[in-house]
């Protein structure tokens, strides 16, 4: 009987558990698998696999059973998914529905999930900046959260590492608040935006307009052909999976990258309950996982462990890792775990309209756009509010057709559309300021369907936000202004906190273990052979899209976590 | 294998797109259900005969021969609160009522001008019922048809893989594009 318990625990134990499959989890996989770590991949949702799991990614709007449009039902039971941009009928298979996963809002959160092998790496926007030393020095210098343990130049080859891989596509523009990165050929500017970067250059000396950085393979180099990714081909459909490839995703890039080494065990359905922490060893040894379909409470084991259970995700896996060590959750002496939860403020926008070009409009289309980078508060303090934002910029030529009437002349009317002016538009993406009164934390008595706590969101805007609002609105309104369009129109949604899908902490990395959770390389200060790479461990925001220094910084701790094993140091 | 899949990428992105290679295309086309009515054959029927004075056939085919009146009854079914297709139904026993007061006939029977001229009524009517049933109808009518395959493909030739974008291209005069209809 010894014997037999000691192989049931040899056939569960690997090298590495990963929680988690998305965008992070994937580049866990990737890193540690190539190092020849035997790995298991945690996914609480079902397999995906890349190009046969895209159910609708070849589908025409008349071959959609509602032609793009959700059924009432569907929307009924789903007030919070519901109000994604991106939770239509080609794609809601991909998004966690409301009564998946239910979860307690203290205050409003839209908190938008994806579990399935890929996570929402397959549903995201694909926006790829890399952060500056302005952003990483962020909090010590404005006096907020605690200070980043770790600065640009520690990340920068890390950035440089993931890009090249993943395919990115930008332009250099030389920019400090905003370095450039390994870019494959930029997208194209059409005529307004182009005239709208010049003017801001002429008018202003930090408000460059640059080409969005993206996640798209404009020209594929030999490492994405080796991943059988092909040049994106401008469908501009990418949230239904893309079969060419041509954006990043964990199912088209990084997960068949791990499986190719032999290394790679993907477990879906399983939905881990928490790190299971032993005394004697002073170690995590392993995760309990509960799985989907049979309910049954299954154990791995690992001498390493990959949070990547997507931010908040990972602080209930966190927070529910209790033992007498950690009674608060697992590396958790400090108290901080949970704290410190923000996200992107999205809620402002304005749009207008230009009578200029009107001899020009565009061909094909773009799944990117013009992004203006923070200029607010970069390289000293110069407003009432901390921080700052920046923004999506784009044009786009309106078409016009007469609806009147009915019969032959509106026939006529709809198949001879007319060009109208240039639409002109903009969105705010704000840096929030982490605070301690913005947490989660487990529900005493609420579980979800597997047993698990519910998890509780007390997260909400702030002063800072609303002045940030406001500017934003001002300062577009005089730059649109001066860029001659008319009509314009700004406002303010409102949305709640989540609706963003950039929250962020609760898990973050700094310095001191006493105001911590973990430390330069993504440790937990306290559990050493525990990493925590997603948008947990962010101390701050800034304004960038986060999933680029996600991936940088998974990369950067699978090296570290592989050298500390080979000096057995882990 | 894997060399199969690089080559095969490789010829996508060096040539552009000829066609999806087999890897691409492999998706599942189990589970796109075919349309589905709600209304009585008879209805159905004056719904089809509605959608096609709306958009009518001309020398491409119209409302009625696209299937706009099936896609009408799918997205009031599934799509819209229950009081729409109360609204529909009632909509519709009004139009054929107005037929028999005004003309004696069924709506199917009254020739073009007749049922123009009935459903202009009906647009312009000042119970509120009947003018909320027409631009409810009208509205889906134009949706059904600018999505349906003939419209999509033969009138406004939408591009499924564009494989560029080009920022600033002159404005061409649009040359009429209702008269290609080889495959009508």
């Amino acid at each position: 009987m010894a014997n037999f318990a000691i192989d049931a625990v040899k056939a569960t134990t690997y090298d590495a558990i990963v929680i988690g499959s998305g965008i992070s989890g994937g580049w866990a996989a990737k890193e540690l698998t190539e190092k020849g770590l035997r790995t298991l991949v945690l996914e609480r949702g079902r397999d995906v696999k890349h190009v046969v799991d895209y159910p609708t990614t070849m589908l025409n709007t008349w071959e959609m059973e509602h032609r793009g449009q959700l059924p009432l039902g569907i929307r009924q039971e789903n007030p919070i998914v519901g109000k994604c941009y991106a939770f239509h009928e080609a794609s809601a298979h991909f998004f966690v529905k409301d009564a998946e996963h239910p979860y307690v809002q203290e205050k409003p959160f839209d908190w938008i999930r994806g579990y399935q092998v890929g996570g929402k790496s397959l549903l995201w926007a694909r926006q790829t900046q890399r952060w500056s030393q302005f952003d990483f020095d962020g909090p010590a210098r404005d006096g907020f959260a605690v200070e980043w343990p770790i600065g640009y130049a520690d990340i920068a080859p890390w950035y440089s590492h993931v890009e090249k891989f993943a395919g990115i596509t930008g332009n250099k523009d030389g920019l400090a608040q905003l370095p450039d990165g390994e870019f494959l050929p930029p997208h194209e500017w059409n005529c307004v935006e182009k005239y709208f970067s010049q003017q801001m250059a002429a008018k202003y000396k930090d408000r460059p307009v640059i080409m969005g950085r993206a996640a798209h393979i404009t020209q594929p180099q030999p490492i994405h052909l080796q991943q059988g990714r092909a040049k994106c081909q401008h469908r501009n459909i990418c949230v239904r999976g893309c079969p060419f490839g041509g954006y990043f995703s964990s199912n088209a890039s990084t997960l068949p990258w791990a499986a190719k080494t032999g290394k790679l065990t993907l477990r879906p359905h399983s939905v881990v309950h928490s790190i299971i922490y032993d005394e004697k060893k002073g170690k995590a040894t392993g995760v309990r996982v509960i799985d989907a379909n049979t309910k049954e409470m299954i154990e791995f084991y690992a001498r390493i462990i990959f949070v990547n259970a997507a931010a908040m995700n990972t602080n209930l896996v966190l927070l529910n890792s209790t033992s007498n060590r950690f009674p608060n959750g697992l590396g958790n002496d400090s108290g901080v775990l949970g704290k410190y939860v923000a996200f992107h403020n999205y809620r402002a926008g304005i749009s207008g309209e230009y009578d200029g070009f009107l001899d020009s409009t565009t061909e094909g289309r773009r799944p990117n756009g013009p992004y203006i980078p923070r200029f607010r508060n970069v390289f000293k303090q110069e407003t009432d509010f901390l921080r700052g934002y920046a923004a999506g910029f784009s044009a786009n030529r309106m078409s016009r057709t007469n609806q009147d009437g009915f019969g032959v002349d509106l026939k006529n009317s709809l198949a001879n559309p007319t060009l109208g002016g240039w639409s002109v538009n903009s969105h705010m993406m704000g840096e929030t300021i982490p605070k301690v009164t913005n947490f989660v934390a487990l529900d005493k008595d609420l579980k979800d369907p597997f047993g698990i706590p519910q998890i509780r969101f007390s997260v909400a805007y702030d002063d800072n936000d609303d002045k940030m609002v406001k500017d934003y609105q001002e300062q577009m309104m005089e730059m649109f202004t001066a860029a001659g369009f008319k009509n314009l129109r700004v406002r303010d949604e409102n949305r709640n906190p989540g609706i963003d899908i950039h929250e962020m902490g609760g898990v973050r990395m700094g310095k001191d273990p006493k105001t911590s959770m973990l430390n330069k390389w993504s440790q937990l200060h306290h559990c050493k052979n525990v990493f925590v790479t997603d948008g947990a461990s962010m101390t701050s925001t800034s304004t960038q899209n986060p999933s680029l220094t996600y991936m940088a910084l998974t990369a950067r701790a699978a090296d570290y976590a592989v050298k500390e094993m080979k000096k057995m140091n882990l | 294998m894997e060399r199969r899949k690089a080559l095969q990428s490789l010829a996508v992105a060096v040539g552009g797109l000829v066609s999806l290679p087999g890897w691409a295309s492999s998706w599942n086309r189990a589970g796109i259900p075919s349309g589905q009515s709600f209304l009585a054959p008879n209805a159905d029927a004056l719904l089809a005969e509605v959608v096609e004075v709306i958009i009518p056939t001309t020398d491409t085919p119209g409302a009625k021969a696209l299937g706009v009146h099936t896609f009408i009854q799918k997205i009031v079914t599934d799509c819209m609160e229950p009081s729409a297709q109360e609204s529909l139904t009632k909509g519709l026993t009004a139009v054929e009522a107005l037929a028999q007061k005004t003309y004696s006939k069924s709506f199917a029977s009254l020739d073009a001008a007749q049922k123009t001229e009935l459903l202009k009524t009906v647009s312009q009517s000042t119970e509120p019922d009947q003018k909320g049933f027409f631009s409810m109808v009208k509205g889906m009518t134009i949706q059904g048809y600018m999505t349906s395959e003939y419209v999509m493909n033969n009138i406004t030739h939408y591009e499924f893989v564009p494989g560029r974008y080009h920022g600033c291209v002159p404005v061409v005069a649009k040359n009429s594009t209702s008269k290609n209809q080889q495959n009508k």
